[in-house]
């Protein structure tokens, strides 16, 4: 039921015909049998590790934010704290001067003493300096700015009272301002003040509180916030270590897991080799008795022997004779496959003119018109290269058999940086395309044996050495137009 | 001429044998092969042992020597023969159906004097094993026996 949930395009990208590396590759997935993850099961490991990266970048971003606004509030607070502190002490200065103030107007006006006055003034000289220190310190707060502005009018008022009783004493002596001096001129106004002194003094203590609390939470939030986010940071991480790591054991796997499978797939082949050859020798001792008990046979009755019998002893040998020839190419190609390889510079071009030199004789009584282009050097094994073009010229001039002018061309095609594409051409019976995949199959044929002789075996042996240096075979033609085979080497030298 | 020495064809397969017999009848010089069925039966003979312990003395003409042999196969044959002073002298031909180069190789390594592939076809095996044996039982001389200084380098 866990696999039903699986993505195809996931296990689309692991070896095909091999279950089990899908299933414990991704053990944490299969836990995860809801659509949601489905998407997360899209991505490559690439993008999740980038993913989990990014959120590690957004987490710092995020905890960095919050802390700094959180800082910057206690910060602001504590700048607001020294403001009340000078708040509150200038409050209680001015409750104490506009104290002061009254108390030496009073006794000015009883003893007349100018010491008296001279404090009375000097109360006077403040003020304006305590009105603008208010008016600063209070600036923030609606309701104590309000306060402010009335605690300076009340102040203005006591002062002026004061100022006035002190006037009328200097004109008419202490009897003009006598009830004034014993009840104070602005003895009401100082009771108001101070009532708003009080006020204003506690309303700011409790601002403060405020912002104490306030400043105590902030920072408290700061600390849970850094805590938990360094916590979640460490699990972004470690989740994002366990992919990379994951990523590096599954990779390292697969490649050791890959190089299992071509050590096996070397000894199997070796096996097999081994085994194909031993069986074409061991298959090469009866063919031998046949043939040759069918010709002591022929011999011993020789005489008596009709013209039917003897065609029939000679069908007997031929058989064994044709069959020994497939063993012996199919020896040659598991030879092919075995041999060791050489890698030299080899000359297309000597190689093409030795293999023609070679089919001089197969040539006589033919009229063949070659165009042969210049060819390239490549990288590889001389010998094995001879045979290919051996086996794609012998083709090209047996299935030319039937034309009065045959014409075969050897051409180079594409020459890229990556590979050297040469053909072989020619304008035999051809083939149809329908049956091109079958071309290089060892013994297909796509021609009777009383067309055209041979056992099928040339163009696998081209397939197989032209593999082998790592390059590709393939075929294009038409019926009675002509056949064209082309094989593709690569220019660096192939390691197999 | 070493009309008289005899030829050892070691052959395991009875076939293979009759048709070696066969090829040999036509050129009259059946009548000197001795037929051994494995390598330690060539051995014997050899060193005269066994079936062979009455033969007359003397080493053979040449020995035709099969690789693929029950008990004791062609290549530990030919590596006795050859680590022996006696038997070192003896032409031995390898004929067998193997043409692979390992097999080649170590038998030239041993000392093999010839290698010759059967082929399936039984004119071509019918001429290389007449001319086989006319060549090593008739034309060719075999070397003197009991002349052990005649070889400088052992």
């Amino acid at each position: 039921m866990e696999s039903s949930t699986h993505q195809p395009s996931e296990s689309s990208t692991l070896v095909p015909g091999e279950p089990e590396p899908r299933s414990d590759s991704s053990p944490d997935s299969t836990n995860s049998n809801n659509g949601r993850m489905s998407w997360f099961q899209k991505l490559t490991i690439e993008q999740r590790i980038l993913a989990g990266f990014s959120l590690v970048f957004v987490g710092i971003l995020v905890i960095t934010a919050v802390s700094y606004h959180n800082t910057s509030i206690v910060l602001t607070n504590s700048r607001l704290d020294g403001r009340s502190h000078d708040l509150l002490q200038l409050l209680s200065t001015i409750d104490v001067a506009m104290n002061e103030a009254e108390d030496a107007h009073r006794r000015y006006l009883v003893t007349g003493e100018m010491s008296y006055l001279e404090s009375y003034k000097k109360v006077v000289q403040q003020k304006p300096t305590f009105a603008t220190y208010l008016r600063e310190l209070a600036r923030g707060s609606m309701e104590q700015e309000q306060r402010a502005r009335v605690l300076e009018r009340m102040m203005e008022k006591q002062l002026n009272a004061e100022s006035k009783a002190i006037d009328q004493f200097d004109e008419g002596g202490f009897r003009a301002v006598k009830k004034m001096a014993i009840e104070g001129a602005g003895r009401r106004e100082l009771g108001a003040i101070h009532q708003l002194i009080t006020d204003m003094d506690s309303d700011e203590r409790q601002a403060m509180n405020r912002r104490i609390a306030d400043s105590a939470e902030g920072t408290k939030n700061t600390i849970v916030l850094l805590g938990l986010g360094a916590f979640l940071q460490l699990v972004l991480l470690a989740w994002v270590y366990y992919l990379i790591r994951h990523d590096i054991t599954e990779r390292r796997r697969v490649a050791e897991e890959l190089q299992r499978r071509g050590e096996l797939l070397e000894a199997a082949n070796k096996e097999l080799e081994a085994f194909s050859y031993s069986v074409s020798h061991d298959l090469r001792a009866p063919l031998r008795h046949i043939d040759g008990y069918a010709a002591l046979l022929r011999k011993s009755v020789e005489q008596s022997l009709n013209e039917k019998g003897a065609r029939y002893l000679q069908t007997i040998s031929d058989a064994a004779k044709q069959m020994g020839q497939l063993i012996d190419d199919l020896l040659v190609f598991s030879r092919m496959g075995r041999q060791e390889m050489l890698h030299t510079t080899v000359n297309l071009e000597q190689v093409i003119n030795h293999v023609l030199a070679d089919l001089r004789l197969d040539l006589q009584g033919r009229e063949i018109s070659w165009t042969i282009a210049p060819l390239p050097e490549v990288t590889g094994d001389p010998a094995m290269l001879r045979q290919v073009f051996v086996n794609l010229l012998t083709n090209a001039i047996k299935f030319t058999g039937t034309r009065p002018k045959a014409s075969i061309e050897i051409g180079v095609e594409r020459p890229t940086s990556a590979e050297v594409v040469i053909f072989v051409r020619d304008n035999g019976v051809g083939f149809d395309m329908e049956y091109a995949s079958k071309l290089f199959g060892v013994f297909q044929r796509l021609h009777r044996a009383d067309e055209f002789e041979g056992t099928g075996i040339g163009l696998a042996n081209v397939r197989r050495i032209v593999h082998r240096h790592g390059g590709r075979t393939w075929a294009e033609g038409a019926p009675n137009i002509g056949a064209t085979f082309f094989i593709a080497l690569p220019t660096r030298s192939h390691e197999p | 001429m070493n009309a008289a020495k005899p030829i050892i064809l070691a052959e395991d397969n009875p076939r293979d044998a009759e048709l070696a017999l066969a090829a040999m009848e036509e050129e009259h010089i059946s009548d000197k092969v001795v037929l051994c069925h494995d390598g330690a039966e060539v051995l014997d003979y050899l060193y005269c042992r066994g079936q062979f312990k009455s033969r007359l003395r003397g080493n053979p003409a040449v020995i035709f020597l099969d690789l693929k042999m029950p008990k004791v196969n062609g290549l530990e044959v030919l590596r006795t023969i050859k680590a022996d002073i006696n038997l070192r002298p003896i032409p031995v031909v390898m004929l067998t159906s193997s043409r692979e180069e390992r097999d080649l190789a170590e038998s030239y390594a041993l000392g093999a004097n010839a290698y010759v592939v059967k082929p399936v076809e039984f004119h071509k095996f019918l001429s290389a094993v007449k001319e086989l044996g006319t060549f090593w039982g008739v034309i060719n001389e075999p070397p003197p026996e009991g002349l052990r200084s005649a070889q400088p380098h052992s």
